[in-house]
């Protein structure tokens, strides 16, 4: 499933108000509860932050995937978030992550939520793309990006 | 000389439209007595590349694969008993790699004549164009492609058979 048939303005956060892991995780979870997009929001919070604990989420160059298999979703979701300073987020190379990808998926969807981990690889490894995901003045400017690169 | 198809294979990714393909190709196989595999493809490549991407660890990728595994018995099972229920006789087969090419390599190997998929996703963006392996197995297999649609009429077609 690709990415854009996950996306619209209303699970994209531009900026981001967390200053910690823990409030990234907690704000991107609470905007896909408003969303209608999660049934059970401490038993996703609770499956991201055990994913978290076995090692960080965060990759290189100001990304973090963030994600995890719970119950507490009906289908496959996904939230983006945007900082503006950029967060601690224990990341590989050390630095601030600014641009957060979180996924979940119910545990009888592993296929789809490969499939959409797997083109979040390799929007990853496009600079140029995630430099302007991060630059972005807003939700529908981020949504626009996905629908036109 | 033989028919215009002989052996046919459909792919099974667990979607809605691929079990639609997979109804719809019971019906042709009714029709042309052509031999049937359904095919599923446990997307192994997908998984080295997020360990390498560090999105995924090493746990992972073993319990997402397990995972992908049930999958794949689960879909061929539900594909199987939808020949029997008709008495078509069908062949399943799952196999671990990346999925555009285990397909092409499958439908060389069986010498299949039919290559039968689902519909689709609907274009949303240009890097959609480059990531749908299915998409990409469509135009690398060396035999004709079947894309299936329209849901509602290929459940009368079969449920008729």
């Amino acid at each position: 499933m690709a990415i854009v048939e996950l996306i619209s303005p209303e699970v994209v956060k531009v900026p981001l108000a967390a200053g910690t892991k823990e409030d990234v995780l907690r704000e991107l979870v609470l905007l896909l509860k408003d969303a209608g997009k999660i049934t059970d929001t401490d038993g996703a919070l609770d499956a991201l932050r055990k994913r978290e604990e076995m090692g960080s989420t965060g990759l290189e160059s100001g990304i973090a995937v963030p994600h995890a298999k719970t119950d507490g979703v009906d289908r496959l979701t996904m939230a983006i978030g945007v900082s503006r300073e950029g967060i601690d987020y224990d990341s590989l190379d050390g630095k601030p992550s600014r641009l957060f990808f979180l996924m979940l998926a119910p545990p009888n969807q592993t296929g789809p939520h490969l499939e959409a981990l797997a083109e979040i690889a390799k929007l990853a490894r496009s600079k140029e793309f995630c430099d302007v995901l991060m630059n972005a003045s807003s939700s529908e400017e981020i949504v626009r990006l996905f629908r036109v690169d | 000389m033989d028919g215009p198809i002989e052996k046919m294979m459909v792919y099974i990714d667990g979607t809605e439209q691929s079990i639609t393909a997979a109804q719809y190709s019971l019906c042709l196989t009714r029709l042309t007595g052509a031999r049937l595999i359904a095919l599923y493809v446990i997307d192994t490549k997908a998984l080295e590349d997020l360990v390498k991407a560090r999105i995924f660890l090493k746990e992972e990728q073993m319990d997402y694969e397990r995972d992908l595994k049930e999958d794949s018995k689960r879909y061929l099972n539900h594909v199987r008993e939808l020949a029997q229920r008709k008495g078509i006789q069908i062949e399943t087969k799952s196999v671990m790699g990346r999925v555009h090419r285990e397909l092409v390599r499958e439908v060389k190997e069986e010498k299949i004549d039919l290559l039968i998929i689902g519909e689709l996703s609907r274009i949303k963006s240009r890097r959609d164009e480059f990531y749908d392996e299915t998409e990409r197995a469509m135009r690398s297999v060396p035999c004709s492609v079947l894309i299936v649609k329209d849901e509602d009429r290929v459940w009368d077609l079969y449920e008729s058979l």
